[in-house]
């Protein structure tokens, strides 16, 4: 983690529906984020944690307020420009791994891979990962864990400035879920990857720099962690 | 990443291959039919095109009573055209069969041997090949006709027998009894004189302009041609020839006596003038009499009323002196009485006297003289007194009789008086008579004068008008001296026009012989085109049904994708590349069994050359085909799944994760009283209504497609079945050389050769001019005038005119265009004719009284041969009825299974696809504890009611697109005019069979709707 702050949200408010239905998601929310840090965005469902994960990843529009990641303010970027910043910045991990069916793990990876100028290698990822006995494999083929691996890998094979984790552990039983967990650790340790992971697990928080809790939209807490637990050692997952 | 992506698609296609199998195939028949057709159409029009240039074919031809002369023809050639004898008669073979012979060409339309050589001997011959093909006539066998034999030493076709058709009207080849052979100008001349042809020589000639001049200057050139009817031969010619110069004779004769006439007229018109001239002195003289003459009628009117007046007083005092004669007669009367009285008393008074005198005279006797004495005193008195007596007495006597006299007297008197009177009365009526017969004479007189004025005047006029008629008739006669002069030329002109040597003159573009089968596949190949691309974009709209309900499956993915930066074109390219590649492998399998297999351009050749004269073509494959069977279908797939797969995947990467979707229309729809499966079967119809639109869609192109064929099928049947029921007579006798007499047992008939263009395609369509008591037409009464024109059925729906329209025909010529109306349409397919009276048609074409070039019988007529053109009987027609028919079955069953697999697999596939996508949702209602036959009747027999109503509208739509369709661009080239009008029971029959395939496909997909397990939501949860 360097001093640099690599990303920081500012007054950001997002709301949904109209009339009766209208609903404040989040309400004028600011997190700063260092180059390099692990944060996790921990809350109760509808607390506005997801939300506030895809208006940083610019998959949803904001009301008002920005978001600027390493220097770009994505709020202002549209259409082509929106998709070279999230090719270019992001990573994504999603609950439910989302890999394309039809591809083996190393061609799901090998989907990303091709969009960065300066992909991390094929090879030693898969092995980092794990997949090597698995990377000809299916998905229908895999565990949620391996797949979870594989959605990793192919999220992290473009070398992203920030890794943007939405549940990532959601959909896994305990073990998998600490798998996956150091897993991130020591890709974060290992590669520097900015992480925001947002996460309902309330064990995780005690492997991260950076904690911030969302309560009905807004900053209930937002602090560091002085001392770290290893993913490994986390309990209750 | 795009080879990572594309191997995606691979692995699509290969998961579901037997889906893509069944459009593949249908791609493959449909590209195989389309490339074949195009690759038949595209050899048989570029093939005619290099052999019209190899062969020479004719710029056009014409034809001529008699052969052109050498000076003739130097005139023509020296201009630069080409020009070759084209000579043939026809000649039966067999018993029904007739075979045209024609010399050897040797510059124009050249024979294209297919086979063998071209006949070096006398004996020898080519033998035109669809005729060979159909009869077995092969290389060396013997074609004898009367007693000459050839041997067969080749097989070939010419350019200009394309369409190898008896007569340039006929509508279908049918070459089981009609072919063409070719000998050598020796053998065709010994032939020909051996006299065994069933008609008279024809001469035809080809031209090549060779750019030399246009055809009608040609044209015109040949129309100045004159002919020396001595080189005439034939006998029937020799008699019509003098026929018309007897004609022309008594034309000439009847002009001269026209011209003496107007000598006549101007003579008699001069004698007019003067005898006019005469009139008018007489009139002037009259003139100046009448006022003489009014004054002497006023003179004799005054008379005659003096004289009245004084017969008035005449007979006034006639009236006076008969009161007094009356009066007169009266007292003469009374007088008579009187002395007649008198008379009597001066008897009475006499006899008393007679008595005194006796008793005086006696006394004096007595003896007492005193007595006597004093008698004697007595006595000379009473002698006295008898005298004195005696003298009244008569006197008496006489006055009695002068009263008596003067009595009768008055009494004539008065009777002639009375007489008098009475006429007196009438010279009074004369005389008032007479008076106002003189007023009225007088008034007559004023009226008279008046006339006589106006008769002066009238006079004056005529005699002016007799000057300048005698002075018109003058120059009548002039003029008639000089038309003469110039009727005398114009019949020589009419009657070369006549009998002008040049009888048909046909552009190559005009004659229905040449080039038909490059027009005929030009239509193949536009169908072709059209269909192809249509079924190309229904399948590839098919594909993009099954690629939309993958992106839906895959959405969360995709959006997972996206999130990490993946653009919308290199994930539309992926999703693209399914349909691009099945349309593409399609193509090319399609192709290639179009290009490289007998079934594929072969096979559709085989349809060409099995109808028309061609020699065997090579099959032609040509980039346009290539790019139609290769290019076109990915290129078709490609913009179409582009537009579809683009715009489902412009959701945004949160929308595409959360797979949300855009809310149904009809998702708050609420019909009151439905029960609630019978609501959710609507709603589960509007929820796919994309694939219930691809089926309808895909029932449109399949029964387009079935219509086209069962077009064929009615419109092929319909010219069978009206040829033969339509025909009524048993021959048609076409006069080449027409007798004054017609034939016992015959109707005459005028036919006229006349032409219309419609499509882009000129038919002929013959006026018949037929007697009203023509028992082969029911034409209804004829119209009595030479506007009106009464249609077959054929002409009507070819030209789509109905009663009261205006129909315009040109001459064969095409100098000449005349304007009908129609008058009646009567139902009659067989041919293209109009009808008219038959004088009227003699009328309006100029044609005798008694001239007719056609006769109708219903048996056989003993007809010279020589004096015909043709002879067509009715066994002829129903012969070549089925042509039609026989020629167009494989081509309807293609179609009509073709048809039927269209629908079957695109209903097929979409109805299975919309069960796949409700896999979750039936698993779910299933484990709700929904029954089998509920959950049927939810999700799959709602698509009975799309399939219903889809198939209540586009059943007629279709009919009218095909209607519309078919005989503009399907059969525009083809001379007969039938409305492929279908029966109650043929649209039941289509019907029946669209819901017989609905029910097949339900029932199969009953069985996969029962496989869907409650475990499915679990799987899918997972």
């Amino acid at each position: 983690m360097s001093d640099k702050v690599f990303l920081t949200v500012k007054d950001l408010c997002k709301s949904y529906g109209e009339g009766g239905s209208y609903t404040q998601v989040l309400k004028s929310v600011s997190v700063k984020v260092y180059k390099g840090e692990m944060c996790v965005i921990q809350g109760t469902s509808g607390s506005g944690k997801s939300t506030l994960l895809n208006c940083i990843g610019g998959l949803d529009t904001i009301d008002s307020g920005n978001v600027s990641v390493d220097g770009t303010l994505v709020e202002s970027l549209k259409g082509e420009k929106l998709g070279d910043y999230r090719r270019d910045n992001l990573g994504f991990i999603f609950q439910f791994y989302n890999l394309v069916p039809n591809l083996t793990v190393r061609e799901n990876i090998q989907v990303c891979e091709y969009l960065s100028k300066s992909p991390l290698k094929m090879d030693e990822l898969i092995n980092v990962l794990g997949l090597t006995e698995h990377q000809n494999k299916f998905p229908s083929q895999l565990s949620g864990g391996q797949q979870q691996r594989c959605a990793i890998a192919r999220a992290l094979v473009k070398n992203p400035k920030v890794l943007l984790c939405d549940e990532p552990t959601g959909a896994l039983d305990s073990k998998t879920s600490r798998d996956i967990l150091v897993l991130l650790e020591r890709i974060n340790e290992e590669y520097g990857t900015t992480m925001l992971i947002v996460t309902h697990n309330n064990s995780i928080k005690n492997m991260v720099d950076h904690v911030i809790y969302l309560k009905d939209g807004e900053i209930s807490k937002d602090y560091y962690n002085k001392v770290k637990t290893p993913a490994s050692e986390l309990e209750d997952l | 990443m795009g080879w990572i992506l594309f191997k995606r698609a691979l692995r699509d296609l290969k998961a579901g291959w037997a889906r893509y199998i069944a459009l593949s195939l249908l791609i493959i028949f449909s590209i195989y039919i389309v490339t074949s057709l195009m690759g038949a159409a595209v050899t048989v029009i570029d093939y005619t095109e290099i052999r019209d240039r190899e062969l020479c074919r004719e710029d056009g031809e014409f034809s001529v009573f008699v052969p052109l002369r050498d000076d003739e023809l130097k005139e023509i050639t020296d201009k630069g055209v080409s020009v070759e004898a084209m000579f043939y008669a026809d000649y039966a073979i067999n018993q029904d069969q007739i075979l045209r012979v024609f010399k050897v060409r040797e510059n124009i339309n050249k024979i294209s041997l297919i086979e063998g050589s071209l006949p070096a001997a006398d004996n020898e011959a080519v033998i035109e090949r669809r005729y060979s093909e159909v009869n077995n006539v092969k290389i060396g066998d013997t074609v004898k006709i009367g007693e000459k034999e050839f041997i067969v030493k080749g097989i070939g076709a010419v350019p200009d027998y394309n369409t190898v058709i008896k007569k340039l009207s006929d509508t279908t080849v049918d070459s089981k009894s009609f072919g063409l052979l070719f000998v050598t100008p020796d053998a065709y001349e010994d032939l020909y004189f051996s006299g065994c042809s069933l008609s008279s020589q024809e001469y035809y000639y080809a031209y090549l302009l060779n750019g030399a001049m246009s055809d009608d200057e040609l044209k015109n050139i040949l129309e100045d041609s004159e002919f020396d009817v001595n080189n005439v031969d034939d006998e029937y010619f020799r008699e019509y020839w003098e026929r018309m110069t007897d004609r022309k004779d008594e034309l000439l004769e009847g002009i001269d006596e026209l011209k003496d006439g107007a000598d006549e007229l101007a003579d008699g018109a001069e004698e007019l003038r003067d005898g006019i001239s005469e009139f008018h002195d007489g009139m002037t003289e009259l003139h100046d009499a009448v006022p003489n003459l009014t004054d002497g009628i006023a003179a004799l009117d005054d008379g005659a009323a003096g004289l009245e007046n004084g017969v008035r007083s005449y007979t006034s005092g006639v009236g006076s002196v008969a009161s007094g004669a009356s009066a007169l007669s009266s007292g003469a009367s009374s007088l008579a009485d009187g002395t007649s009285q008198l008379n009597s008393g001066a008897s009475q008074y006499a006899a008393g006297i007679g008595e005194f005198a006796a008793s005086a005279e006696a006394m004096a006797q007595s003896e007492d003289p005193y007595v006597a004495a004093v008698a004697a005193g007595f006595a000379g008195p009473a002698n006295d007194l008898a005298t004195g007596y005696t003298q009244i007495q008569s006197g008496v006597s006489g006055v009695n009789s002068g009263a008596a006299s003067l009595r009768d007297g008055a009494s004539q008197l008065y009777s002639g008086v009375s007489t008098l009177n009475s006429n007196s009365q009438s010279l009074r009526n004369g005389a008032s008579a007479l008076h106002n017969g003189t007023s009225e004479l007088r008034e007559g007189t004023v009226e008279f004068a008046d006339g006589v004025n106006e008769l002066y005047d009238g006079s004056g006029e005529i005699n002016d008008g007799a000057n300048e008629l005698a002075d018109g008739a003058r120059e009548l006669a002039d003029g008639v001296g000089e038309f003469s002069d110039e009727a005398n030329d114009l019949i020589d002109e009419v009657f070369n026009i006549n009998v002008s040597n040049l009888m048909l003159f046909l552009k190559h573009e005009d004659n229905p012989r040449i080039d038909s089968a490059a027009d005929d596949v030009q239509i193949n190949y536009s169908a072709s085109i059209i269909f192809g691309i249509l079924l190309v974009m229904l399948f590839a709209y098919v594909i993009s049904v099954f690629i939309v309900h993958m992106i839906d499956q895959e959405s969360s993915v995709i959006g997972a994708l996206y999130s990490m930066g993946l653009k919308r074109r290199t994930l539309t390219l992926s999703y693209v590349a399914v349909p691009v590649i099945v349309t593409f492998i399609s193509g090319v399998i399609g192709t290639l069994i179009a290009v490289l297999t007998p079934a594929g351009i072969p096979a559709q050749l085989a349809d060409t050359l099995g109808y028309y004269s061609m020699p065997a073509l090579e099959v032609e494959v040509t980039p346009s085909i290539l790019i139609y069977g290769l290019v076109v279908p990915p290129v078709t797939a490609f913009i179409v799944n582009v537009l579809v797969v683009r715009k489902r995947l412009k959701n945004t990467p949160l929308a595409l994760l959360r797979n949300e979707k855009k809310a149904v229309h009809g998702k708050e729809f609420k019909v009151k009283g439905l029960k609630f499966i019978s609501m959710f079967r609507l709603r589960q119809m509007i929820r796919e209504v994309r694939a219930g639109l691809t089926v309808i869609l895909g029932m449109f192109m399949s029964l387009l497609v079935a219509f086209m064929a069962l077009n064929t099928f009615v419109y092929c049947n319909k010219v069978k079945e009206y040829n033969v029921d339509q025909t009524k007579y048993e021959f048609m006798y076409s006069y080449k050389y027409p007798t004054e007499e017609v034939p016992e047992g015959g109707y005459e008939a005028v036919a006229e050769g006349l032409r219309k263009e419609i499509y882009g395609y000129t038919f002929d369509v013959t006026m018949m001019g037929i007697t009203q008591d023509n028992p082969f037409f029911d034409t209804g009464d004829l119209p009595d005038n030479d506007t009106d024109i009464v249609l077959s059925s054929a002409v009507a729906n070819k030209y789509n005119l109905s009663v009261g329209d205006v129909f315009t025909l040109q001459d064969e010529n095409g100098d000449r265009f005349y304007a009908f109306r129609v008058y009646r349409i009567f139902d009659y397919s067989a041919s293209l004719l109009v009808f008219m009276d038959i004088d009227r048609c003699r009328d309006f074409f100029g044609e005798d009284d008694d001239y007719f070039n056609v006769v109708f019988s219903d048996h056989e007529l003993e007809i010279d041969s020589g004096r015909l053109y043709s002879t067509v009987s009715k066994a002829d027609i129903e012969k070549s009825a089925g042509i039609y028919v026989d020629m167009m079955g494989t081509m309807i069953i293609t179609m009509s299974v073709a048809s039927s697999m269209i629908f079957l697999v695109v209903m097929y596939l979409m109805i299975k696809m919309m069960i796949d996508r409700s896999a979750f949702n039936i698993s779910l209602i299933k484990i709700f504890g929904f029954r089998k036959r509920e959950v049927r009747r939810m999700y799959l027999d709602g698509n009975f009611f799309m399939v219903l109503i889809g198939s209540l509208v586009v059943i007629p739509l279709c009919k009218s697109i095909m209607d519309y369709i078919y005989p503009r661009y399907l059969v525009s080239n083809v001379g007969v005019g039938i409305k492929p009008t279908y029966s109650l029971e043929i649209y039941l029959i289509i019907f029946a069979v669209i819901i017989g395939l609905y029910l097949l496909i339900n029932f199969v997909l009953t069985g996969r709707l029962r496989k869907i397990t409650p475990a499915v939501v679990l799987k899918n949860r997972e």
